[in-house]
């Protein structure tokens, strides 16, 4: 290994009113290739995105080849010799790959100051590639590259600006096993020539097979750094990535399951989700852990119908439906909290009280007419049942809280009096004091006899509530664990791949 | 920790809310000083009897931006169904009645026509109405021959012309219009589902609201205003011109924007867009009374719409900081 080339200390964000990294340090040796390894949220993008100057820490300081440096915008880090291969492909495909590896950059090639000399270009793309043994056409048109053709291109780019250190976040998601070798290939090079790589992967064999060391974060902080050596075994990986203490917030009530209200049989959406298949009882809490990208909140889409999926059978009640419309699964007694409260949950424009009432308005109309009375009614009691805090409930729903804006959410579906109710990631950015009163609301629920789907990536929050839990990991239901099995480290074990 | 709405905040909003009300009250009261003749009972039925027309067309566009769309082809059409109209009772005599009712169903299949291409093919309602707009034309070109059709009968006039209890009667089918679609917007399930696909169409998807009708409703519906007002228009000038109606959707657009309704959809200002009509009208008749070159009015129009824009993005833009700083100070607080 050798000399210090990074040294980041007591490095702190915030966002709002969350700390997404407090007082974390971290230091890399030249030629070093270190893992960065953590949960969804553990602040491993934040850790890096502060390093390459798109984000500003709020505290700390970092020293970069000898010298104390504060990156205000990437174009600097890039230009001192970090550079990173980002998790989302960020070529442009309407151009050619040339013309992506050396955007920015077309000075080298330049005739007269303007002239863009493409042959040049070509030819040092070309030498680019072929040293790395990566077989792509200079001139092909990106849009035209399979993703993992993408992910090598983008590899290139990053090795082409010389770095010292090079960013690698999840390289290896559309890569084949032989592309994943030549990727070894390249990044072993790369660190006998001095340069040190970072490594984010949640793909634990991957990390043992070329990385020297590991950093592991969790909620924001620094765990350790271990050497990746025979001591150091997947268990105590495992403990140190997930192991938290387990306060008892959830209040959980055990309650008899009546009898089997969803069965999912088979599903199956190409290149999303395959093998589907699981029930869901009357007064059961269904868990579905795994990491993010894993593919549960796609089969949950699937299931209410706001996504299309290939194949497979799924019952209410016995009952086989076809769900073609998130207002075919209403009808059919489903009712959703999509992930996403932002894009697919509140409607800003509309009210406090309208945004409640919405997916239930086809019950409180009279020839058209909504029956304002009803629904102010309505609106009364979920809101006093969700102790929801607001002004007046013909504000605009922005006003509210975070939580609150959640519960009015969860207010909609409820109104709905559904068989069904999934929630994808219900406590998301969410205050814990709201956290806990969502809590409540679902065990509630639960001994009314509605049959819940939860999904979550905490995996607290999976421990305190379900009965049981589904791990998936790419798209296919791996695991299957009943309440009295369930630990942190099993279910992150699986959903990790291990 | 909830962040309340303040006193301060709540008067801005109704001052925001009835920009266009308050707009007319002003420009009455200094046009009342600067002309003797702006405030008499005459030449305000005129202005409202002026502006009917275009109201009517406008009302019909506040349906079809309050759900995110917009339909660029309503000037044309306009023109296109007084021609369907005055050739129906002109030349093929049909009784005035079924003439009208043609009409209008002519006006609703055309809205239909956006419709079915926009949610069918997937393509922005940009590009379609535009394409539309020019077809509407041609129609009205191919129809009239280039030919203006006069000499329509008088009991047919009256619609336009006539008055009622001392009021002009496109007065009471425009404040007709008006409440039906208030109504409409403001009591009815479809008006909630339109305002629910405007604010935010994924939301409203996944809430199991069927956005396909929604869109075929909105163009259907601003289409049948734009039917009626295609019935007064042709019954007021007593003739269909072959180029009537060309460029109105400006007209409609400034109303609209003036009177509040925002144009990425989810509010539907309703009166708003009436007070709209007005000012635009105030300000022509203003002009036209002051002795001003007519050709200003076209510039005036302009001026406006930007105007109102300006004044829309300032304050949006100013209470969206507000809230932003409340939320981060609650937060921190928590």
């Amino acid at each position: 290994m050798g000399e210090t080339i990074l040294k980041m200390t007591n490095i702190s964000k915030r966002f709002g009113g969350v700390a997404a990294l407090s007082d974390v340090s971290m230091e890399l040796s030249k030629g070093e290739v270190r893992a960065l390894i953590g949960e969804n949220g553990a602040g491993k993008s934040t850790l890096m995105k502060i390093l390459l100057g798109i984000h500003q820490a709020d505290a700390g300081e970092i020293e970069f080849d000898g010298h104390q440096v504060h990156f205000k915008e990437p174009k600097q880090a890039l230009d001192a010799g970090i550079s990173m291969i980002h998790q989302e492909i960020s070529l442009i495909p309407t151009v050619d790959v040339a013309e992506n590896i050396w955007m920015g950059r077309e000075d080298k090639f330049t005739k007269m100051g303007w002239w863009i000399d493409q042959s040049r270009r070509y030819a040092a793309t070309k030498e680019l590639l072929d040293t790395l043994g990566i077989q792509v056409n200079p001139r092909t048109t990106v849009s035209l590259l399979s993703i993992a053709m993408m992910q090598l291109v983008e590899l290139a780019r990053a090795v082409s600006y010389d770095s010292k250190i090079i960013i690698m976040d999840e390289p290896t998601s559309a890569l084949s096993a032989e592309e994943v070798e030549l990727l070894f290939s390249i990044v072993r090079k790369l660190t006998n020539q001095g340069v040190t790589i970072l490594f984010i992967s949640h793909k634990i064999d991957e990390i043992f097979a070329i990385c020297d060391s590991a950093t592991v974060l969790r909620d924001g902080q620094y765990i350790g750094t271990h050497t990746l050596n025979e001591k150091i075994d997947n268990d105590s990986l495992i403990a140190m990535i997930v192991g938290r203490e387990l306060s008892d917030i959830y209040n959980k009530v055990e309650i008899k399951p009546g009898k089997t209200v969803l069965e999912v049989k088979n599903l199956y959406s190409q290149s999303v989700f395959k093998d589907v298949s699981f029930s869901v009882r009357a007064g059961e809490i269904v868990g579905f852990s795994g990491l993010m990208g894993a593919g549960r909140s796609e089969i949950a889409r699937a299931l209410f119908g706001i996504d299309r999926y290939t194949s497979g059978e799924i019952l209410i009640d016995g009952k086989s439906v076809r769900i073609t419309s998130p207002e075919q699964a209403i009808q059919n007694g489903l009712a959703m909290v999509t992930e996403d409260r932002l894009r697919q949950g509140t409607i800003y424009k509309l009210s406090v009280m309208h945004n409640a009432t919405l997916a239930n308005l086809f019950r409180m109309v009279r020839l058209g007419f909504i029956d304002r009375k009803r629904e102010n009614n309505a609106f009364a009691e979920l809101s006093s049942q969700l102790s929801i805090k607001y002004g007046r409930k013909s504000d605009s729903i922005n006003t509210l809280s975070g939580g609150n804006q959640q519960k009015v959410i969860l207010g909609r579906w409820l109104l709905t009096n559904p068989k069904v109710l999934i929630l994808d990631e219900p406590t998301r950015g969410i205050d814990i004091g709201s956290k806990s009163e969502i809590y409540k609301l679902i065990n509630r629920l639960a001994a009314q006899g509605l049959a819940i789907i939860f999904i979550s990536s905490e995996l607290p929050e999976i421990l305190g509530l379900c009965d049981k839990t589904y791990v998936v990991r790419n798209g296919k239901l791996v695991f299957e664990c009943p309440r009295a099995e369930m630990t942190q480290e099993l279910l992150a074990q699986h959903a990790f791949g291990l | 920790m909830n962040n309340t709405v303040s006193k301060s905040d709540t008067a801005r909003n109704l001052l925001m809310g009835n920009k266009a009300f308050i707009i007319v009250l002003f420009m009455s009261v200094i046009l009342s000083f600067a002309s003797p003749v702006f405030f008499g009972a005459s030449n305000i039925l005129n202005i409202i009897r002026q502006v009917s027309v275009s109201t009517l067309l406008s009302i019909g566009f506040t349906i079809v931006l309050s759900s995110g769309n917009m339909d660029l082809s309503v000037g044309t059409l306009l023109g296109l169904c007084g021609m369907v109209l005055a050739k129906l009772i002109k030349d093929f005599k049909v009784p005035i009645p079924l003439a009208i009712l043609i009409t209008l169903l002519f006006a609703i299949l055309c809205g239909s026509l956006n419709a079915l291409i926009i949610t069918t093919f997937r393509i922005p309602f940009f590009i379609v109405t535009l394409a539309t707009q020019s077809i509407f034309r041609g129609a009205n070109y191919l129809l009239s021959q280039l030919v203006p059709v006069a000499g329509l009968p008088d009991k047919f006039l009256y619609i336009g012309q006539g008055y009622l209890w001392g009021i002009p009667v496109p007065i009471f089918i425009m404040l007709l219009v008006v409440v039906c679609v208030w109504i409409l917007m403001n009591r009815t399930k479809f008006g909630r589902h339109i305002l629910a696909v405007g604010g935010n169409q994924e939301a409203a998807r996944v809430s199991g609201i069927n956005t396909k009708k929604i869109t075929y409703g909105v163009y259907m519906c601003g289409a049948l205003c734009t039917g009626i007002a295609a019935v007064v228009m042709t019954s007021r000038a007593a003739s269909a011109q072959v180029s009537a109606g060309i460029g109105m959707e400006m007209d409609a657009i400034a109303a609209v924007v003036i009177g509040g309704t925002s144009m990425s959809g989810g509010n539907a200002n309703v009166w708003g867009t009436v007070f709209g009509c007005l000012i635009v009208g105030i300000v022509n008749n203003g002009l036209n009374l002051l002795g001003v070159d007519s050709n200003w009015q076209v510039v005036a129009k302009g001026v406006l719409i930007l105007f109102a824009v300006i004044i829309d993005t300032v304050t949006a833009r100013s209470l969206a900081s507000r809230l932003n700083k409340q939320a981060a100070a609650s937060a921190g607080r928590e």
